[in-house]
């Protein structure tokens, strides 16, 4: 909202010499947040209002005149060139020693032999527009001799403030005037009112059948008027609250609008059928055209303000094209109603129209000041327009709005804001918002209706807050009480480092995808990753789906990277996922878990210059596991070769950890990286994050051997058994003296797949002697050839 | 067998000479051999001592003694000479241009939110704080209802909340647009003292722009006990304004509103960027936004079953986007989201 400092302190007396900045933060530490102001300087000086009262041709030229103006105090022969006025026009004259622009200082001066003394000027010339084509021809009424800056409103300062939603009465130059004057302990100035006595009786009759929706319907009428345009002082100040000057009609309800807070509408009276005003829920099916030329198709949700026939306007929210004043319109009548806040909500948020009215009465805007603003709206269309106010006013009040009082414990103040404040300023700063204080040490506050949002103790408090100054309570600590990070948490810290370690960055990818971005991904039927939640407003396809593996969102990473030409990525990620499953947690809301994701494609080490890069297989993506599995101490982890959906088939394995699956690490499949875009081999893994970050318990320590290790290598013929049942035998086979057992060579021969494994033993309390080690040997053979394996050579 | 003694000392004088031309080890080994080998001179003088008479072959046998430990001295002396230099030849062939890099396990970075959050995080454990964590897919109930957010506000509209297909249409399951909800989640679940931060992703219905992003993170707060105070709140805020930006930093807080806090109240620092004196990151101000707060509506506190006569509180939200984007001179809140390996790189 656009507030100008001149028209606010018609209401306040703000000091003379706060400066902007001040007044800013006298404005923001109210509660009212300035996004910024813009200070008004004149462009000219010693510019006054004059009148021409004669015009004689130029004798030594055809394209200039010369002019008599009349200037209050003296009557000037001055050469206008422009030809867009006659004798009567009143005009703004630069008088000889004024000033335009930054220094450019009109003298007397001959032009053509004839001296001008001074110059008629542009609104252009007077840095008030872009029109030079003519002289600014001004309203007759003016007084001759007036300071033009004053006229144009010059100088000013122009707030943008930003109103909170709890502050229907804010939005308006008597609301902060309140709050000011309040802060600074003056009084406020409101404008007189004072109407004609009336001619004939109202004509039109009210009626609200729809109680729910119209608190109170007021009306005025004025007959005769004649439309125009507004006086210049009341377009400027809507032009630079950023309401656009229509007519002095339109422009009367809108400053009124802009000065107390209440939104009026004027009705053409003549396009009322039967002279009546019916306030009725619309029936389905009804259309009005707005004033913006849009047809609306009503609802029964809808609140309209119809006359005998049809709707005439969209309660609260915008008018109808049909009642709108225009050029032929004579009679009017003036509607100040207070609407059910949500009421107007919807049907604004229904129709997508929001307007100037409807966002104060979202608000809910004070039901007794429908009146004061109907008499306002017709004091200045009286005096703008014409006319002969009709006598009384209608007056539909199905909810009589009171004053209500709340109770207040002056310590319940200190008790909320940590500081002792005076039961006297207490009282001050509530009657400073027009607020009635009973009592002392329980004080009854009777709240007036502008202030819906003053119900509770709270309340009142934050007021008193707001007026004591923020920055004038003390900062204080509570005092401590034992936190920190559960083990859980500070292990969810070691996993990242871990992912990190495994050299992959950490990424943040939103949590929604396109039913087209996980078709990428080639999942099988019946897997539960189809099976997402769909969001039901989305702004984007790709927003469209909750994701239900983070993959999607690290796979369009890898893309995006590899199109800005960074081949080799690796990219891990931490968060929640979505099932549209039948296990809803917590009460109500679905399953979803928090997984770890990785991803990555190229090599995750870069070339060197003594070994070629090697692109990431499926290796690398079980490597990543052993590494969680041995950071994270998990115990009995273990990889099983698995078709995965979404994997390439025999390059994927299902994890867990103590026979609990925890998720799968892999190849992406090549259908999938192909439709992502991607060349190459891809690794990806989801895991389960609870299960990796689950406290493991203590170790035990184990006293290092003092003696040394022996060692033997074995080849077994393996055909399709797994190395990790290979290598589990030989574990198994020698017990607590194997220190490691690992493959140190695949390779097939005559199509026959061999594994070369190396045993290191160890004995905690002796050298290990030959014999040991033999019968070693035998057992890790026979256990592993009882897999179906066979000794190599033996 | 003065002859014998004058022999030896010839011998002495000539060794050296002969063991420095050795001008490598093998060379070396020859003139040990020469000179004090089972051939050489001194080992058949020393043969002879049997021929000598018992005055003479203790002096001629120790005078033998004398140089042949002498001249083994001078040769050992050599031979550690000569190796040395055998090794620096090696070392000098061995050398490589250090400045060639191999970089063979790369550490990937941290995200700069995770970063930002776990900053957060530590400041207010260090303040007896615990950490939280919520269902980023909520129902109406926690997001709003719960916190005094009437069924009309303008919050609640599709054009500002996302709404998701999942259970009872009564539950109006959304994405959650705060992480306020936790608020009530947390009290309903664990008895006052409350004091507890809430890191956690939420959603609007937003499209992204330099300061806007669908989807972004939270850090929201709760201390809730029997003499929590706004002054606490104010000291609070100033205490993790000053930790996380540095001590000179300036805080206030001005005036707002929330439906589940009263009063509200927006946090301001003063601009670290230039210390209040106005610049880009400020938009001249010399403020800069940073956390919307208040104290608990008594509202809350009766809908979870706190009594609001004993118990107050406050709450508040930090913006981590905000945070980073402020502090880093980020001018694109996608740069968070679109894993740019070349950004990611920069997170330290």
């Amino acid at each position: 909202m656009n507030v100008s400092l001149r028209w606010l302190r018609e209401f306040v007396d703000v000091p003379d010499d706060a400066t902007p900045a001040e007044l800013a933060d006298a404005l923001a530490g109210l509660g009212h947040e300035v996004e910024g102001y813009e200070i008004l300087e004149p462009r000219f000086r010693g510019v006054v209002v004059g009148r021409v009262d004669g015009i004689a041709a130029h004798p030594n030229a055809d394209k200039i005149r010369v002019c008599q103006v009349d200037t209050g105090e003296e009557s000037l022969e001055i050469i206008c060139g422009a030809w867009n006025f006659e004798t009567g026009a009143v005009v703004p004259v630069a008088v000889p020693g004024s000033v335009l622009g930054e220094d450019f200082e009109i003298t007397r001066r001959e032009i053509r032999g004839v001296v001008s003394n001074g110059m008629i000027c542009s609104a252009q010339e007077l840095g008030l527009g872009e029109d030079h084509e003519g002289i600014m021809v001004l309203d007759d009424r003016l007084p001759i001799g007036a300071d033009f800056a004053n006229l144009v409103e010059l100088p000013d300062v122009i707030f943008d403030l930003k109103i909170t939603p709890n502050r229907p009465d804010a939005m308006s130059m008597w609301g902060l005037a309140r709050d000011l004057a309040a802060l600074w302990g003056i009084p406020v100035t409101i404008p007189e009112i004072t109407l004609p006595a009336g001619g004939d009786a109202m004509a039109v009759d009210v009626t609200i059948e729809a109680p729910e929706g119209c608190r109170r319907f007021v009306g005025r009428e004025i007959d005769g008027i004649a439309l125009g345009a507004s006086p210049l002082w009341m377009q400027l100040r809507l032009e630079r609250a950023g309401v656009r000057a229509i007519s002095n009609v339109v422009d009367v309800s809108n400053y009124v609008m802009l000065e107390l807070g209440q939104p009026t509408h004027v009705f053409d009276r003549a396009k009322l059928a039967g002279e009546r005003i019916v306030v009725r829920w619309a029936a389905e099916g009804e259309t009005l055209v707005t004033l913006d030329g849009v047809e609306r198709r009503l609802s029964t949700e809808d609140l309209v303000v119809a006359d005998a026939v049809r709707p005439s306007a969209l309660a609260g929210t915008m008018g109808g094209e049909d009642s709108e004043v225009s050029a032929t319109t004579s009679d009017v009548f003036i509607e100040g109603a207070s609407w059910d806040p949500p009421t107007v909500l919807r049907m604004s948020r229904r129709h997508n129209l929001r307007s100037e009215a409807s966002a104060r009465f979202e608000r809910n805007v004070d039901p007794n000041l429908g009146l004061i603003a109907v008499n306002r709206v017709a004091q200045l269309i009286l005096e703008t327009a014409g006319g002969v106010l009709r006598e009384g006013h209608a007056d539909a009040h199905p909810h009589p709005a009171k004053p209500w009082t709340v109770t207040l414990h002056p310590r319940d103040v200190g008790r909320l804001l940590g500081v002792d404040i005076p039961v006297d300023v207490i009282r001050r700063a509530l009657e400073g918002l027009d607020l009635e204080t009973v009592g002392d040490d329980e004080l009854i506050v009777t709240v007036p209706t502008n202030r819906p949002d003053l119900t509770r103790p709270a309340d009142l408090i934050e007021e008193v807050a707001r007026l004591y100054g923020f920055d004038n309570i003390p900062e204080t600590l509570p005092s401590g009480h034992g936190g920190g990070l559960t083990p859980e948490q500070r292990n969810l810290r070691r996993l990242r480092w871990v992912m990190r370690a495994a050299g992959f960055h950490e990424a943040q990818t939103f949590s929604f995808h396109g039913h087209d971005e996980l078709e990428m991904l080639a999942l099988a039927e019946g897997d539960p990753r189809r099976n997402g939640i769909e969001v039901k407003n989305p702004l984007r396809e790709e927003e469209s789906l909750l994701r239900t593996t983070i993959l999607v969102g690290l796979l369009r990473s890898l893309r995006y990277n590899i199109g800005h030409g960074i081949r080799n990525v690796g990219l891990f990620e931490i968060g929640r996922v979505f099932f549209n499953d039948d296990t809803p947690e917590q009460g109500v809301v679905p399953h979803q878990p928090v997984q770890l994701g990785f991803a990555a494609a190229g090599s995750l080490a870069p070339p060197a210059i003594d070994q070629p890069q090697r692109p990431v297989d499926a290796f690398d993506a079980t490597a990543v596991w052993r590494l969680i599995v041995d950071q994270m101490g998990l115990r009995d982890a273990a990889v099983t070769q698995a078709e995965i959906s979404g994997l390439h088939p025999g390059r994927g394995a299902e994890v867990s950890v103590g026979g609990s699956p925890v998720g799968f690490v892999g190849e992406l499949h090549p259908v999938a990286a192909r439709a992502f875009g991607l060349a190459g081999r891809v690794i990806v893994g989801e895991l389960d994050v609870d299960q990796l970050v689950a406290p493991q318990g203590l170790w035990e320590f184990e006293e290092p051997s003092v003696f040394p290790p022996v060692e033997f290598d074995l080849s077994f013929d393996v055909g399709g058994l797994p190395a990790a049942r290979v290598l589990h035998q030989a574990r198994e086979a020698i017990g607590n003296r194997a220190e490691s057992v690992r493959v140190f060579d695949e390779f097939v021969t005559d199509g026959q797949r061999s594994l070369a494994i190396r045993v290191t033993m160890r004995a905690a309390d002796r050298t290990m002697t030959a014999e040991e080690m033999g019968a070693a040997r035998r057992a890790v053979i026979q256990a592993v050839e009882r897999e179906g394996a066979s000794l190599r050579g033996g | 067998m003065n002859d014998l003694i004058d022999q030896l000392e010839e011998l002495r004088k000539a060794a050296p000479d002969r063991i420095t031309a050795a001008s490598d080890l093998s060379d070396l080994q020859r003139a040990e051999s020469e000179l004090i080998g089972k051939r050489s001179p001194v080992a058949a003088m020393r043969r002879t001592l049997g021929t000598l008479d018992d005055d003479s072959r203790p002096r001629v046998g120790s005078a033998i003694n004398d140089v042949t430990s002498d001249i083994a001295g001078q040769i050992a002396r050599r031979r550690a000479e000569l190796e040395r230099l055998a090794e620096d030849e090696l070392l000098r062939a061995d050398r490589v241009d250090v400045t060639l890099e191999r970089v063979t396990d790369p550490v990937g970075m941290q995200h700069i939110l995770t970063t930002t959050i776990d900053e957060v995080v530590d400041i207010f454990t260090a303040l007896g704080y615990r950490v939280a964590d919520g269902p980023e897919v909520e129902t109406a109930y926690y997001n709003f209802d719960a916190l005094n957010t009437p069924p009309d506000h303008p919050a609640r509209a599709e054009s500002d909340t996302l709404y998701v297909d999942y259970g009872e249409p009564a539950d109006e399951m959304l994405l959650r647009t705060q992480t306020s909800p936790m608020q009530a989640r947390y009290m309903e679940t664990h008895d006052p003292p409350v004091y507890v931060v809430v890191p956690g992703r939420v959603f609007r219905s937003d499209t992204l722009d330099p300061t806007h992003s669908p989807v972004f993170h939270q850090v929201e707060g709760l201390a809730v006990d029997e003499h929590i105070t706004f002054a606490d709140l104010k000291g609070t805020l100033a205490h993790f304004a000053r930790e996380f930006f540095g001590p000179g930093l300036r805080s206030k807080l001005i005036p707002h509103f929330f439906p589940f806090t009263e009063p509200s109240a927006e946090m301001h620092v003063s601009c670290f960027a230039c210390d209040g004196s106005g610049c880009r990151v400020c938009s001249n101000t010399g403020w800069i936004e940073l956390v919307g707060c208040g104290m608990v509506d008594p509202n809350v506190l009766e809908a979870v079953g706190y009594d609001p006569q004993t118990l107050t509180g406050f709450a508040f939200g930090i913006g981590v986007e905000r945070l980073a984007l402020v502090r880093h001179g980020i001018n694109h809140i996608r740069h968070f989201f679109d894993n740019d390996v070349r950004v990611l790189r920069q997170f330290t």
